[in-house]
């Protein structure tokens, strides 16, 4: 009896100590493919920054024969880069379409999101269902209908083309909305005790308390403007009405493209979206949590 | 005062940018607005040929804009037209050939009828009848895409062939040529883009052919001539001649850097290869192959593009006029965008200039323009049709089984459903 017991207790203690011994170096590897897969896929999201930097200061034949070091052309492109682009204008263009379309959005689509979210009915549900609806609606089939109204306003050709259709922006309303439910309804009810009327409340107390949903809102909203594309490409048509991505597209297409230098406008033209990830960064990711303090 | 700075800095701004938030832009009367896609090429000879006419027409000015894309000029047009609204359209617009008759059928009555003022017999009869619909044409022919067998007359030497042994040759002749020069000298043949159709273009219009019939329809099946085409296609690839690229850059970077010996392409092309002049006197130009068939011939084209004036324009008479003045009768404009841009016009007369007769050091020392433009008469006209785009694509999609030794008639099977299906 005691020796089997003595055995299957020697046994249980042997396979306790194989499994210690075993599950280190198991965890060691499981944790080095991880990161070895992590470091991949920073790799890959690092290396076109990377490559764009380092052929911003190469010459176009370098960078066209893969040269991957950083070389002495910065100024050169710079200096190519500047006399065939009228870069203030054509930035100011880029800053002032996404900053004023970026604040219109976000005043506009909170408020469409906090009017849902607080004034429930069964019509305001309908109406918001079918806003989701037309969101799988392509751009590219609202195009021409969108054109002949903007010509017929004779608003062909400005900004306000460019910004008024992107200020409703559905998909920021259905964000809005979705936030607004993690806003505790007690503080409305407070502030309504205490005598706010409905826009006090929303300026007052909402906007403070949802600080980090507008940043994220901010950051989504001013990029999507800054690259948007397709839309400021048809309806704005002189080169000094047009923004700095429909430039750089126009000198990709050149018969013998000099690539240091639409390198360096590349750098030029990321660098607004990145300083304003950087300085909402914190406030991105509680954003995108849900956090409300 | 920092406060009041900023507050007049922010006043500044907004007041600036009133300018042009509510304004329309319309174009001034006496000046041409023209749309193109390359400043230093068609956007600078443009240019040049608005000063031309401006010094005689002091009252017509001419607004050159290069700031939009190829692509993106096709997509401004094309939303315009079909929304029928000609706000802000230019009086000029740059079109490719292959791409024209897609415009003048689908949207007729939007472009002015040049024949009509211009005597086209001066031009290059195929790069007229490109841009024919209907009896009437409609553009004023601009570069040509003549094209021609440009080689490294250094690698070739080395292997022991002259000019005359690449002159007037077929395509199967230079796959034995490029099987004789990697052997000698370790250098492939060319290089190719597998979503790039050019090389398979430019063999057919050779024969005179291209994927339509007279009435539009598909003309792919028993199309002789592509089936050769995409035949020696397979074969540089088979042969092992071929260094595959992908995109623009890697296509001009391998040829520019010597690795590849020749490289079949538009006249465009010259800028490029020039702009390396330490390779000055190492190439050569020889007479596009032709293929192994009845009726091929050793001249082709391969893109070009031609100006269109719309019939949406304030100042028609004036652009009309000033296509008529400069682009159809000023010989020596032509003599001068040759040296300057490297432009190949289609005006045939051109090529009795000084310009067109000089001999070229970077080319050894040959007559390279002249030849070009001898070329440029003897190119096969063919009816580029409306739905080019998507049988290149259906091509396009059969090109890496045909190079791995596929079956060419289930490809070209292949290729006539898939765009048939699309043409619908």
């Amino acid at each position: 009896m005691t020796s089997t017991t003595m055995a299957e207790n020697t046994g249980s203690a042997a396979t306790k100590v194989g499994v210690a011994t075993s599950a280190a170096p198991f965890r060691l590897i499981r944790r080095g493919l991880v990161y070895l897969l992590l470091s991949i896929a920073a790799f890959i999201s690092v290396f076109p920054f990377y490559w764009m930097i380092v052929g911003a200061t190469n010459l176009s034949a370098d960078v066209i024969r893969g040269k991957a070091t950083l070389g002495g052309a910065l100024f050169t492109n710079a200096a190519t880069f500047f006399a065939q682009v009228d870069a203030p204008r054509i930035f100011f263009n880029s800053a002032f379409i996404a900053v004023v379309a970026t604040a219109l959005t976000l005043v506009i689509s909170s408020l469409a999101g906090y009017g849902f979210e607080m004034f429930r009915s069964r019509v305001r549900e309908r109406i918001f269902g079918l806003l989701l609806l037309l969101l799988s609606i392509p751009f590219a089939a609202m195009m021409v209908p969108l054109f002949v109204m903007f010509s017929q306003a004779k608003l062909v050709n400005t900004y306000v083309a460019v910004i008024l259709p992107t200020v409703a922006s559905i998909f920021i309303i259905f964000y809005f909305r979705q936030a607004t439910k993690a806003f505790p309804t007690e503080l409305r009810d407070a502030a309504k005790i205490d005598g706010l009327k409905e826009w006090q409340i929303f300026v007052f107390v909402y906007l403070p308390v949802m600080r980090s949903t507008y940043a994220a809102a901010t950051i989504i909203v001013f990029m999507a403007n800054w690259n948007n594309y397709l839309w400021p490409l048809i309806v704005l048509q002189t080169a000094e009405n047009k923004t700095i991505t429909l430039i750089l597209s126009a000198l990709t297409s050149a018969y013998t493209p000099d690539y240091g230098m639409i390198l360096f406008g590349t750098v030029l033209a990321t660098l607004p979206t990145l300083i304003i990830f950087f300085l909402l960064q914190r406030r991105f990711v509680e954003g995108m949590l849900g956090a409300v303090k | 005062m920092n406060r009041i700075a900023s507050r007049r800095g922010r006043l500044l701004g907004l007041a600036l940018a009133g300018i042009s938030f509510f304004s329309v832009a319309a174009a001034s009367a006496g000046e041409i607005s023209v749309w193109v896609w390359d400043k230093a090429f068609n956007g600078d000879t443009m240019r040049e040929a608005g000063a031309l006419y401006t010094a005689d027409h002091p009252d017509v000015t001419f607004n050159v804009d290069d700031s939009a894309s190829q692509d993106d000029i096709r997509a401004k047009l094309q939303t315009q037209l079909l929304a029928g609204s000609t706000d802000g359209l230019p009086d000029i617009v740059l079109i490719q050939d292959d791409i024209a008759q897609k415009y003048l059928q689908s949207f007729p009555g939007s472009f002015e009828p040049l024949s009509d003022s211009i005597d086209m017999s001066v031009f290059a009869p195929y790069k007229v009848a490109a841009a024919t619909y209907d009896g009437k044409s409609y553009s004023l022919p601009f570069d040509s895409g003549v094209t021609g067998l440009f080689y490294r007359s250094d690698y070739l030497e080395a292997a022991g062939f002259k000019a005359a042994d690449l002159k007037d040759i077929t395509w199967d002749r230079l796959v034995e040529i490029g099987t004789e020069v990697k052997a000698k000298t370790g250098h492939l043949l060319l290089d190719l883009d597998l979503n790039d159709t050019g090389v398979i273009r430019m063999m057919m219009q050779s024969a005179g052919q291209w994927y339509f019939n007279a009435d539009g329809s598909l003309h792919v099946i028993d199309n002789a001539p592509l089936k050769k085409a995409l035949e020696t296609y397979a074969k540089f690839y088979t042969a092992g001649l071929v260094k595959p690229v992908s995109g623009w850059a890697e296509y001009t970077g391998t040829f520019t850097s010597g690795e590849v010996a020749a490289v079949p392409v538009g006249v465009w092309i010259t800028a490029t290869i020039k702009a390396n002049a330490d390779q000055s006197g190492k190439w050569a130009v020889a007479p596009i192959p032709r293929l192994d068939m009845e009726g091929s011939v050793n001249a082709s084209n391969q893109g070009g593009s031609s100006w269109y004036v719309l019939s949406s324009s304030d100042n028609k008479a004036e652009a009309i006029d000033f296509l008529k003045t400069v682009w159809a009768g000023n010989k020596d404009f032509y003599q001068d965008i040759l040296i300057k841009r490297g432009a190949v016009g289609s005006l045939l007369a051109a090529r009795e200039g000084d310009a067109y007769k000089a001999s070229d050091d970077f080319f050894g020392g040959a007559p390279v323009w002249q030849d070009f433009s001898t070329w440029l008469s003897q190119i096969p006209s063919v009816d580029y049709g409306t739905f080019t785009a998507e049988v290149d694509s259906a091509v396009q999609a059969q090109l890496p089984g045909i190079i791995a030794g596929g079956d060419i008639d289930a490809a070209l099977q292949a290729i006539n459903d898939q765009a048939q299906q699309q043409m619908q």
